[in-house]
């Protein structure tokens, strides 16, 4: 019996195709209902007038910042976990009192006995603004003429320099310098599921059913900000409807929440319309400016630079990753070991910025593969050619990377290699040349990445065994929506050498799950399946032995295969399921292992082709997306397809159509209906393959990660199509049709 | 139907087969009255401009939007949910492709697919993928990129050919 390996059907599809899915939205709970004001300027001093507010039916209360920060105690901060708080300088984030820094911002809040009213008391609620001076734009906030927060005095939230060899002597020996400006437009990961909270707080215990990413971080962040202790704190994560990295922050939308469960002492929900989704989280927004050397063979020497992340109003609790994580992996699979890059972090007056899926990969990727493509372009290389120069090769593996990192495992050149067979990339590229000659502006493109993902540093699982053999596992992953915990329960079930059919995987409830991280940075199948078959091999261990007390036998005298203890010398056999049943009947009762497994990153790569054609509007589409990747061991097959997929398409999505237009009072100037969320029309065909001969991470599962390979190396790959396609030189994403048709 | 501020209207809609005879604000959309009134969680709202396709339901046989469409408007007619498409706990040939085929990811846009697929093949069995792709392009999946969701329609429209 194996399931590893194979693409097993999704264990719990059943509820989501018959409608019987339950988000956060859908829970039945006597709960009111709230609703926010928002500010309409971009910074400045405002007045709260509730009266007009108070007298609409069913509004029950109208809170103040003032009001419902007594009860916020502590405010947002970053994520400790991954990010040293020590060099940033962060103002305080809580709901806002008297000045608001960013238009959208949350300024009242509004309690109704439901949602229709609780929309009519928000906009009934007389706000009087004193305006101040605000700075929309990155470039002319990091000349700190005006200031986002006076107290920091100071727009840069963060300056590290990352510097690596001589990066001076390297651009004075290379043969050539060119300059580079390379940047991505703000996005909005826009999941399905707008964000949902609702808290119930009985005068002791405090129950939060929450759409997020990671229910554990966020007990401790609520049980720091609200004072309560964590065992009196429930986070239940009930199904969640897309994430993307965009559910793993705080909002003051959601303390505000919790604040006024526990001053009205009733429980309150929100849910985000759309439009509040698309201002709860913005991503992306990056430059980097330099200049690179190299020599004539096509050899990249040197990277130097400045790369300026924007921040919004504040630092949201995920943003401080790209200003570090960036930076080094700049350099990518490549070579190249003399680099200097200033990174920068700048507070702006516009919506606060989180990670979206890649989170610094994609920006690093897209960075180092321009960089690749414009050495190409300068020598006239080709695309694949200048990479196999600068590759590191696989006997240098393990490689150290000019910034420390540890590259595992890999063979770059040869994935390259078979990629561009197997993708038929060369034959695509004639056929696109045979195509322009015709009049028609097609264009064939490729970029590589490599990606760092697993991130550590410890992830939970428990095997419990229960009384007629079936089996619980519990993960502090939280997968939602990309399947693991299908894979998962293969894993165990080969582990456990059980039918899959016996085995239940539950995630995502503070109270059913001792600890946990969470899913994010496709780390879930290798770090939490890892813990999975850790606590079942410990699980499996415990069940020999209670078959061996049954048995009147040593442990060692008893082997397992094939759901039975078999007495090895008297050929004596017990079931799994007699043994589970055993288990139940002596001292201790119960068979539960649990463990708290520690891992590190690990280096998937990969390489992806986009095909494209532009039309005589401008407007480009993405015709054909095939990817070739080695993601480590592949444990269900479809699974991972599915995650190329759906990254590719937001890939098409960040490249070619969405920008969060950010208008000159600060404002988001796009909808959901004109932010153009790529639908099937505008979505590619898929092509997907994995590397037969693949490379391990040093996880038991052996895999590595796929979950934002096309994201990361998407947008480079069809930028690289289009300037095929129409012999522009582009630089950034989106690129819209007007650069297009000139 | 006149109806004087604050007051409801009263409206007889058949929803799934069962007949409703309720009291509703008229500025009530249909499908916060499919999911608060009736209880009718299946039809999902992921946006406030029309957009995303989530909340799609059949009003006497057709697809709409039922964030587009206030619940007194549904006065008289028959309307059919995801949880009206699969009875006695089997699913339906298309709820199955759809599960067969990878199709759903995060599953919040896939009552809204399935509920559109469902009209798509009732007007006409054979299919094409183009065609496929444009019929569905009402409906928004920000997991899938949609090529298991159009092999999921095609395999639908065989099954319900055979």
């Amino acid at each position: 019996m194996s399931y590893s390996g194979k693409s097993v059907k999704r264990l719990y599809d059943d509820k989501f195709v018959t409608g019987r899915s339950t988000y956060v939205d859908d829970l039945k709970v006597n709960a009111l209902y709230a609703a926010f004001v928002r500010s309409t300027v971009p910074h400045g001093r405002f007045k709260v007038s509730k009266e007009d507010a108070l007298k609409v039916k069913g509004v029950i209360a109208v809170y103040t910042g003032s009001e419902l920060n007594q009860i916020i105690k502590e405010g947002i901060g970053p994520w400790t976990t991954y990010i040293d708080p020590r060099p940033w300088k962060i103002p305080k984030w809580k709901f806002a009192e008297h000045e608001t820094k960013y238009n959208g911002e949350p300024i009242a809040m509004v309690i109704a006995t439901d949602k229709y009213s609780a929309r009519d008391g928000a906009d009934a609620v007389n706000v009087d603004y004193e305006t101040m001076d605000a700075v929309i734009d990155m470039e002319r906030a990091s000349k700190n003429e005006i200031l986002v927060h006076k107290e920091l005095g100071t727009n840069i939230g963060y300056e590290g320099n990352f510097n690596a060899g001589d990066v001076e002597k390297a651009l004075a020996n290379a043969d050539r310098r060119v300059e580079v400006e390379i940047g991505n437009n703000r996005l909005i990961p826009s999941p399905m599921e707008p964000r949902g909270i609702i808290s119930q707080y009985d005068g002791i215990n405090l129950t939060i059913w929450y759409s997020t990413q990671i229910p554990h971080f966020a007990r401790s962040e609520f049980s720091r900000i609200f004072g309560i202790p964590e065992s009196r704190i429930r986070v239940i994560m009930p199904d969640v409807g897309g994430g993307f990295g965009s559910k793993a922050h705080f909002i003051p939308e959601e303390l505000a929440v919790i604040a006024s469960s526990i001053k009205l002492g009733r429980p309150v929900r929100w849910t985000a319309t759309r439009t509040e989704e698309m201002m709860a989280t913005n991503s992306r927004h990056n430059v980097f400016k330099g200049e690179i050397g190299f020599k004539n063979d096509g050899t990249l020497v040197a990277i130097k630079g400045t790369l300026d992340v924007e921040l919004g109003a504040y630092l949201t609790y995920t943003e401080g990753l790209q200003p570090t994580i960036i930076p080094p992996m700049i350099p990518g699979p490549y070579k190249v070991r003399d680099l200097a890059i200033k990174s920068r972090a700048i507070y702006t007056n516009t919506i606060p910025i989180t990670m979206y899926r890649g989170a610094s990969r994609p920006e690093a990727t897209f960075i180092i593969e321009r960089i690749m493509s414009t050495v190409a372009d300068e020598l006239k290389m080709d695309d694949v050619e200048v990479r196999l120069r600068n590759l590191v090769k696989e006997e240098q593996m393990p490689y150290v990377n000019p910034f420390g990192l540890k590259y595992d495992t890999g063979d770059y050149p040869t994935l390259l290699k078979e990629g561009v067979k197997v993708m038929e990339y060369n034959k695509m590229k004639e056929w696109a040349a045979e195509e322009r000659r015709k009049g028609k502006r097609v264009g064939v493109g490729l970029a590589f990445y490599l990606e760092i993902c697993g991130f550590g540093p410890y992830e939970f699982a428990e095997t419990r065994v229960t009384e007629d053999g079936s089996v619980i596992v519990s993960i502090g992953g939280t997968p939602h929506g990309q399947g693991t915990e299908t894979a998962i329960a293969q894993l165990v079930a080969d582990e456990l050498q059980i039918p899959i059919e016996k085995i239940k995987v539950v995630w995502g409830d503070s109270d059913a799950v001792p600890s946990g991280t969470g899913t994010y940075g496709s780390r879930t199948l290798a770090i939490a399946g890892s813990a999975a078959v850790a606590s079942s091999r410990q699980a499996l261990e415990k069940m020999r032995k209670v078959a061996a007390r049954s048995m009147k036998a040593d442990v060692e005298e008893i082997e397992y295969r094939n759901g039975e203890f078999v007495h090895k010398k008297e050929g004596k056999k017990v079931t799994w399921d007699a043994v589970a049943r055993e288990a139940y009947s002596g001292r201790e009762p119960g068979v539960t292992a649990s463990v708290t497994l520690e891992g590190d990153v690990t280096f998937p790569y990969g390489v992806h082709m986009a095909v494209v054609e532009v039309d005589d509007y401008g407007i480009a589409k993405v015709k054909e997306y095939r990817a070739y990747d080695d993601i480590g061991r592949v444990i269900n097959p479809a699974l991972a397809e599915g995650q190329v997929h759906g990254g590719g398409t937001q890939a098409v999505g960040q490249a070619l159509y969405e920008l969060a237009i950010i208008n000159e009072n600060g404002q988001l100037a796009v909808t959901y209906a004109d932010y153009f969320v790529p639908t099937a029309v505008e979505a590619p065909k898929f092509k997907s393959y994995f590397a037969e001969k693949y490379h391990p991470s040093a996880y038991l599962t052996k895999s590595k990660g796929v979950g934002e390979a096309s994201l990361i190396v998407g947008p480079a790959a069809i930028v690289r199509a289009l300037e095929d396609a129409t012999g522009k030189r582009l630089n950034k994403t989106p690129v819209l049709p007007e650069e297009l048709i000139k | 139907m006149l109806v004087e501020p604050g007051q409801k209207a009263k409206i007889k809609v058949k929803v799934n087969g069962v007949l409703h005879e309720v009291e509703v604000e008229p500025r009530k959309l249909l499908v916060d009255f499919l999911r608060e009134d009736l209880n009718l969680t299946g039809s999902k709202v992921g946006c406030d401009t029309s957009t995303c396709g989530a909340c799609t339901v059949l009003v006497d046989g057709k697809s709409v939007k039922s964030c587009t469409m206030l619940a007194v408007q549904a006065d008289g007619k028959e309307i059919v949910t995801i949880e009206g498409l699969s009875s006695d706990s089997k699913l339906s040939p298309i709820q199955q492709a759809f599960k067969d085929n990878f199709a759903l990811q995060c599953g919040f846009c896939t009552a809204g697919m399935i509920v559109q697929t469902h009209y798509i093949l009732s007007e006409r069995k054979e299919i094409t993928e183009e065609e496929a792709r444009d019929l569905i392009h009402g409906n928004i999946c920000r997991c899938t990129g949609y090529q298991n969701i159009i092999n999921a329609i095609m395999d639908a429209s065989r099954r319900m050919r055979q």
